[in-house]
């Protein structure tokens, strides 16, 4: 799949980390963004939307990321999620991992981490 | 980064006032570096060697090297050498408190043996701030406070240290903390971390503070109080917080749990635990952290 063609949700409780990841997956091409500021939120509109990418922050209010991860793979246990949180610590990462998360971006965000992301997954358009 | 800290040892020991301190600070970086100073730090000459060399200047039109030159306290290399220096942040802060005529050469020579000397510093450190250095400097740092602290405690004011350093800059100073039981707020954002160390932490400073603040950490040019420069302020403390829970995990193994940032809305904030105030002062304004402690250890 080409970038372009994708629908990607940004699951974050701060508006400036959903600019910032934005920012950094447009540098590729031009895929729809999702937004959603809280786990409950996420969860929601992946069930509407069925994206093809889900970036998720752990610590956030009314659901947190791995509630969120739990629901969604409930829903569609092919879903494609990286988690990006400053709480990177071996449990956070495992109790992602295990509810099916696919990756674990540790922040301070990085280009270099979401360039990794995207160019595994997306051919160039 | 040693500035910072010259700053609040000026401050404990009664040579400065506050407001002096934060006027030097926003003069430091306009300030120009004299080579008397220097020569001074070098271990060249003495405080009054360097005063005697001032007032030869009033007499004849000369550059203080020349003098120093002729007069035999320096020679041609080390003029060369001292010139091509790279000045330590402390230094210039010291220079301005000069030029302010706050403190006089002498009281600056005998500033910078002690401060050197209580805090070890070492021209190799100037290269090489390792974290050890930080370490001892956030430990001086509470002596001064009268307060000692849990290995947490450390590990957290070192953290911030170095979290400031890293995404908003070396050009602070950090004051005394203390400790209080209210606090007025401006705009304000506090984070809680839960388990065997329990703390509400948060940050507050005002409106154009914060868009300096923001500026820095995003590294874009914001002009208005807005949404993003908001939560600028909240994406910092969680970052803070989140590599905080990430040490304490690897070092002690020990899991804390984080709630997301809320934005103060109380115009007085009234602390049930004991709370500490920690203010560092930057050029753009000044930064309170706060840190109401449920559980230190």
């Amino acid at each position: 799949m080409i970038l372009d063609d994708a629908k990607i949700l940004i699951g974050d409780d701060s508006i400036l980390a959903r600019k910032q990841i934005k920012d950094m997956i447009s540098e590729f091409g031009s895929p729809v963004f999702l937004e959603a500021s809280n786990g409950q939120d996420c969860i929601d509109i992946y069930k509407k939307e069925r994206p093809t990418l889900v970036f998720l922050d752990i610590v956030m209010p009314i659901k947190d990321g791995n509630a969120a991860i739990r629901e969604i793979i409930e829903f569609d246990k092919n879903a494609s999620i990286i988690i990006v949180s400053s709480v990177g610590t071996q449990s956070q990462l495992r109790s992602a991992i295990e509810a099916g998360a696919k990756d674990f971006i540790q922040k301070p965000l990085k280009s270099a981490d979401i360039q990794h992301i995207i160019t595994s997954r997306f051919e160039r358009s | 980064m040693y500035a910072q800290f010259f700053g609040n040892y000026l401050l404990s020991r009664g040579v400065i006032t506050e407001e002096q301190l934060l006027s030097a600070i926003q003069k430091k970086s306009a300030g120009h570096m004299k080579l008397g100073t220097l020569a001074m730090y070098a271990g060249y000459m003495t405080a009054n060697e360097v005063d005697q060399i001032v007032i030869m200047q009033t007499h004849q039109d000369a550059r203080f090297g020349e003098l120093a030159i002729k007069e035999g306290y320096l020679t041609e290399t080390q003029v060369t050498d001292l010139l091509k220096s790279q000045t330590p942040d402390f230094l210039q802060l010291g220079q301005t408190l000069v030029d302010e005529k706050i403190i006089d050469n002498q009281q600056l020579q005998s500033l910078i043996i002690d401060y050197q000397s209580e805090n070890e510093i070492y021209e190799e450190d100037y290269s090489n701030e390792t974290r050890e250095n930080i370490n001892h400097l956030v430990e001086n740092f509470f002596v001064i406070a009268e307060r000692s602290l849990s290995s947490f405690e450390v590990s957290f004011i070192r953290l911030l240290f170095t979290n400031l350093v890293r995404f908003i800059g070396d050009d602070f100073t950090p004051v005394s903390p203390y400790c209080c039981r209210e606090y007025p707020t401006n705009y304000c954002i506090s984070q809680r971390i839960n388990g065997h160390f329990s703390v509400r932490t948060y940050i507050d400073m005002p409106e154009t503070a914060c868009i300096e603040f923001a500026s820095r950490y995003v590294n874009e040019d914001f002009t208005a109080f807005d949404e993003y420069v908001q939560s600028s302020l909240e994406d910092f403390l969680n970052l803070h917080n989140g590599l905080f829970n990430v040490n304490i995990s690897n070092d002690y193994s020990i899991e804390l749990a984080l709630e997301p940032p809320q934005t103060e809305t109380d115009e007085l904030l009234t602390f049930q635990a004991e709370t500490f105030l920690l203010p560092i002062v930057y050029p753009f304004g000044t930064i309170h952290f706060i840190f109401e402690i449920f559980k230190s250890e």
